[in-house]
């Protein structure tokens, strides 16, 4: 045993040790890695073919709702659209999911204009992240950086919280590291705000939970939360989610509301990354809303 | 001839690795159980250690690793670190101490496993302060080591044929 410590395999290892935990601080403390974005090159094209393939795969075997001349028919449609499509089939695919992301950024621009966004396909998503996190197939080079948000046309979905070069990593609004400002306005400018945040077991069943509201708030299921914009690291507006209940909370004498998403953020597939919005990163007056407001959501949603 | 042979091993592995990665992580490929996924590239590379020299499992431990650490959102070098010294340690132990068979490589899948999963509960979960850490341990980490002790058998089969097929032409 004593002469184990002495082999040179046992010197190497503990090289490799010292190099690792370089590795470790460096990337802990810069953030980004020329080894990350290594990685993301040989990695993100193979995710996004495999994506693609298990997307395809999944909604052919998914034909439970059909009768059998239902599959006749959609058998014989589809062998002859096949016939047809067959020579330009890769190029045409590209074509029409980049057509079907164009649409659906331009109804969301509709809904909040003045802002600069980018389609993003969903390529990955690691098995240890509690908190459903996901990698999408743009970097830094399609111009994405750090806290950005990440929405779909159902409403707000996360933040960017890695950038590389060919692909980024977007932590949930179920995830306790992204706590949001929301605001909840109701008939007769009536507003309430609050944080809107996670945790483990509420990130399991897909659902959030608005704090810090008075044991008097007047939300009710069925109201409709929005961010209220006040830290400048989302847009005004956009839709969060929809209340379910409102609770009393475990340790205090405030209340909150647990919200569903009307996205299924579990399991989103196409999302869209807002790179640039009117107000972005600017410090911005706190808002006067009535109910319980004195907790202040800025401080709260700066990402920790 | 043995340098081609081991290059071509190496290769495999190599290939094995990406590949699992890659269906680890796409999207709703592998059914959730529990909510929770496996770590497919976990169990290749503690196999893979169970066959070659201490510095080429380390080896493939620190590439396992780092295809980890990419898809997960965590400081570069952690699960390369981890695996580096697991896999190193499972070349030798098997070497001084054991015989590689389906016994071993079962028992090498349950400790291991149990290692990597716990230091990810405790230095990516419970250290960084996020709440419940046991409501996590049960309903999150339990399930995916269980489901990737699934994968020990599969993959040790796998990298015994590869080595074997490679190695006796040697």
């Amino acid at each position: 045993m004593k002469d184990f410590f002495k082999t040179s395999s046992f010197k190497v290892l503990m090289i490799t040790v010292v190099v690792l935990l370089g590795l470790i601080i460096y990337t802990a403390s810069a953030g980004g890695s020329f080894l990350a974005n290594i990685l993301g090159f040989v990695s993100s094209p193979m995710q996004s073919i495999a994506t693609e393939t298990t997307d395809g795969v999944q909604s052919f075997v998914n034909l439970d709702g059909f009768s059998k001349e239902e599959l006749k028919d959609m058998i014989t449609s589809l062998q002859e659209e096949n016939a047809i499509l067959r020579e330009g089939q890769v190029k045409l695919r590209d074509l029409e999911q980049e057509n079907e992301q164009l649409k659906e950024q331009l109804k969301i621009q509709e809904a909040v204009p003045d802002t600069e966004m980018l389609s993003a396909s969903v390529i990955g998503r690691d098995p240890s992240d509690v908190f459903f996190g996901f990698s999408i197939n743009k970097g830094t080079l399609s111009g994405i950086s750090v806290g950005d948000p990440v929405i779909t046309k159902q409403g707000l979905v996360g933040l960017v919280t890695q950038a590389y070069a060919t692909t980024s990593k977007v932590t949930c609004i179920l995830s306790e590291e992204v706590p949001v400002g929301a605001i909840c306005k109701k008939e007769g400018g009536y507003s309430e705000s609050g944080v809107v945040t996670s945790n483990i077991q509420t990130a399991a069943s897909g659902l959030l939970r608005m704090e810090y509201l008075s044991n008097e708030t007047k939300i009710e299921p069925g109201d409709i939360i929005v961010t209220s914009g006040s830290a400048s690291i989302y847009p005004e507006n956009l839709i969060i989610g929809e209340v379910q209940s409102v609770e009393k909370s475990e340790n205090d004498i405030s209340h909150y509301a647990v919200i569903k998403p009307y996205e299924d953020i579990k399991n989103v597939k196409e999302v869209h990354v807002i790179l640039n919005f009117p107000g972005k990163g600017e410090e911005t007056p706190e808002e006067t809303t009535s109910g319980v407001d004195s907790q202040d959501p800025e401080d709260a949603e700066a990402v920790k | 001839m043995t340098d081609f042979n081991r290059v071509i091993r190496y290769l495999a592995y190599t290939l094995e690795l990406l590949v699992l990665f890659m269906l680890q992580e796409t999207p709703g490929l592998m059914p959730a159980i529990f909510g929770s996924r496996p770590l497919m590239v976990l169990p290749a590379a503690v196999t893979i250690a169970l066959f070659e020299p201490e510095l080429t499992a380390m080896a493939f431990g620190v590439l396992g690793g780092l295809f980890l650490d990419f898809g997960f959102s965590c400081p570069m070098g952690f699960h390369a670190l981890i695996l580096a010294v697991l896999c190193f340690f499972v070349s030798t132990i098997v070497k001084v101490y054991l015989q590689v068979n389906f016994v071993t490589a079962m028992i090498t899948g349950l400790w291991t496993t149990a290692v990597v999963v716990a230091s990810i509960w405790l230095f990516l979960y419970y250290f960084p302060g996020y709440s419940m850490p046991g409501y996590a341990v049960l309903h999150r980490y339990l399930p995916e080591y269980f489901y990737t002790l699934l994968f020990f058998p599969l993959t040790f089969l796998l990298n015994k044929a590869l080595y074997q097929a490679l190695k006796q032409q040697e």
